[in-house]
């Protein structure tokens, strides 16, 4: 336990400059993906194999704290895509490499770009999914019940 | 393969043989399956998450979706490719931190029989699925 946490402090401390810490997102996002893919496959796999527990999931997942995560997934995703291509450039292309700090600040600006429209998007999404529920006078902070969607 | 060396300034390259062993195959398959991702995976998060919207999402939509071939190939290869590049980024992560030999060798079998286990669970239910059987 000891040694994960000082992996864990280690890993944090500031040492390579901005390689650092694009090595540093790389990582945590690819991570969040996995742990989020493997819950999304298994889940959307239900369609076929038991449908009321998938639709059951689909109601959970419109709760405002799976619309934040899903907007923390879409930036992950980006952000990995971007320095994933920066990352099999530089890989391929050494003759780059004097361009390094260029462009792991190209990659952040490409992703803020690109991604605060969307994030806003997604974000209105959640809002008015609210407004029109709490006009039918529900909540969507209710957490549905899996019993209500088995027959 | 090169190998490089020199400063920043001029870049030395020679041709080295490397032999094809299964880590420089990963290596490369990262890379691969990364530019095949940044569509699919990419294209996913568009059309799925902004174009569409979970705040809406049904089994219906996901029935008229998988209707078509086009649409099952798409996810199929998604589910391929995205769960081959994270599970191998997760045997790339653990093993910086793990030292262990024994212990390395039974998570990579456990991933291993996780991928495979997943890919054939959720490959057979996209390819399954009959969209008639959703009202």
């Amino acid at each position: 336990m000891s040694s994960l946490m000082l992996t864990l402090r280690e890993s944090m401390r500031y040492r390579g400059r901005s390689g650092h810490w694009s090595w540093l997102a790389h990582r945590i996002s690819g991570l969040a993906i996995l742990g989020f893919l493997v819950i999304h496959v298994w889940d959307t796999a239900n369609a076929f194999f038991y449908p009321e527990v998938y639709q059951w999931s689909l109601a959970v997942f419109k709760h405002p704290f799976f619309g934040l995560g899903e907007i923390g997934i879409m930036a992950a995703v980006l952000y990995h895509a971007f320095n994933g291509i920066r990352i099999t450039l530089l890989d391929f292309k050494p003759e780059w490499w004097k361009y390094q700090q260029k462009s792991a600040t190209i990659v952040w600006v490409l992703f803020f770009v690109i991604f605060i429209p969307i994030a806003l998007l997604m974000f209105s999404n959640i809002i008015s999914h609210c407004s029109e529920l709490a006009a039918e006078g529900a909540s969507c902070w209710t957490i549905p019940r899996l019993s209500d969607f088995l027959q | 393969m090169t190998a490089v060396s020199g400063t920043s300034e001029k870049v030395t390259r020679r041709a080295v043989q490397l032999e094809a062993n299964f880590e420089r195959i990963a290596y490369l398959g990262m890379r691969m399956s990364g530019i095949v991702l940044l569509v699919l995976a990419v294209g996913h998060m568009m059309i799925q998450h902004v174009l569409n919207s979970s705040t809406n999402l049904t089994i219906q939509f996901v029935a008229e979706q998988w209707r078509s071939w086009g649409w099952k190939s798409y996810d199929m290869l998604l589910l391929i490719f995205a769960f081959s590049h994270g599970i191998n980024g997760l045997r790339n992560v653990l093993s910086d931190y793990i030292h262990n030999d024994k212990i390395m060798k039974g998570i990579n079998v456990f991933l291993a029989v996780f991928l495979v286990v997943t890919i054939l669970w959720a490959g057979f239910a996209i390819a399954r699925f009959d969209p008639a059987a959703i009202q």
